[in-house]
């Protein structure tokens, strides 16, 4: 059953993150992990610009509450435009959910180098923050 | 490449009120080439529209499907069973491809996912301008090869209008350029600017399709 009340509700966030904008010395992860009034999976990725609206759309069709990128800084791509690539996607994603009446908030794109398991975390509790006032995604459980 | 755009999503979701499964479909041909309905469009849309007709209060179940052309009979078998099952499709081909589905899947009903709008070419990634304009007299041989139909505003045969602004772009529109003025160009590069002033006969526009519906047989193929 779906949490509908915006009290208690806790954030299901997506977190795709580019391999290249760790820290050398932490170790990719992926799966869940429970934060503080939000919940995210962590999704590894070669490269931020492997993000694809379809993919972004489908998860969100599927319940999850909001996705967040993770890239690495503009100049720092391993494909030099891929993380520009991505980020104009995302601009484009967020017009069109705003569009359906989901909010524009439900998907993000931040930058960041040498970044640990903590700043992941951040970041993803960052996207739950922007998000909270849209309350549940209305496609969960459907 | 005929190019089209999508329609504003709320148009769509005007269309499907009152339905409840819906089969959005695509075309891998010219619209997957202006990024309207290819694959990657129609995997975007489909769930789009189901979160738009969610919130609408109108909840769907949507299905979605690319087929290699819509505008080939042979192809649109490929979702015989889909469009039995679909009490509305969205159709995001071109308009030639949406009324194919419409006359074969004709008990259902087929919306607009899109607007069709031109033939143009690719000019560069994100970018495509028009080339031509289907007008059943082309001119390309007296225009040194650049059309006045389809890129001139006022698709005057006789340019420029006199409007052309100093940086050589076309008065209506900022961001095109004059095509007279790039013919003129063209026709002064190769030495012939005089071709310009011969008199043409004049342009049959009855072959255009301002001049009715097109029918075209040829004898020879038919069976
Ligand atoms: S003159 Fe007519 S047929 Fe030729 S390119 Fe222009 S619109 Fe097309
Ligand atoms: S400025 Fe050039 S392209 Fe524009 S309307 Fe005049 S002749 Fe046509």
């Amino acid at each position: 059953m779906a949490n509908n009340s915006t009290a208690d509700f806790q954030p299901q966030i997506t977190l795709l993150y580019c391999r290249q904008s760790l820290a050398a010395e932490v170790k990719p992860v992926q799966g869940n992990r429970a934060g503080n009034g939000f919940s995210v999976r962590l999704v590894l990725l070669p490269c931020s610009s492997k993000v694809q609206l379809p993919h972004l759309m489908r998860l969100l069709e599927q319940g999850s509450d909001g996705l967040q990128i993770a890239a690495c800084p503009e100049k720092a791509c391993q494909h030099l435009v891929g993380s520009n690539r991505a980020e104009k996607r995302i601009a484009r994603g967020r017009e069109l959910l705003e569009q359906v009446g989901m909010g524009a908030e439900r998907l993000g794109l931040d930058r960041g180098a040498g970044l640990s398991l903590d700043d992941l975390m951040e970041m993803a509790g960052q996207r739950a923050e922007a998000l909270r006032a849209l309350g549940p995604n209305p496609m969960k459980g459907v | 490449m005929i190019t089209a755009e999508w329609k504003p999503i709320e148009e769509m979701v005007g269309y499907l009120r009152g339905h409840k499964k819906v089969l959005v479909i695509g075309c891998a041909t010219c619209v997957a080439e202006c990024a309207a309905g290819g694959e990657r469009e129609v995997e975007t849309l489909a769930p789009l529209l189901a979160m738009a007709m969610q919130n609408d209060g109108n909840p769907i179940e949507v299905k979605s499907a690319t087929l290699e052309r819509q505008c080939e009979p042979e192809f649109l078998e490929a979702i015989a069973e889909a469009a039995a099952e679909a009490d509305a499709i969205v159709s995001v081909a071109c308009g030639i491809g949406m009324q194919l589905v419409a006359e074969r899947y004709a008990d259902t009903p087929l919306y607009p996912g899109v607007n069709t709008t031109s033939l143009s070419i690719r000019e560069e990634p994100g970018l495509w301008t028009s080339r031509c304009a289907a007008c059943g007299d082309c001119v390309l041989g007296f225009t040194f090869g650049l059309c006045p139909v389809a890129r001139c505003a006022k698709s005057l045969q006789n340019g420029p209008c006199g409007g052309t602004r100093t940086n050589g772009m076309c008065e209506i529109n900022q961001d095109t350029p004059c095509i007279w003025r790039l013919i003129v160009e063209r026709a002064t590069a190769r030495g012939r600017l005089e071709d310009l002033t011969k008199v043409r006969p004049p342009k049959d526009w009855s072959n255009s399709p301002a001049g009715g519906p097109k029918r075209m047989l040829r004898e020879d193929l038919r069976s």
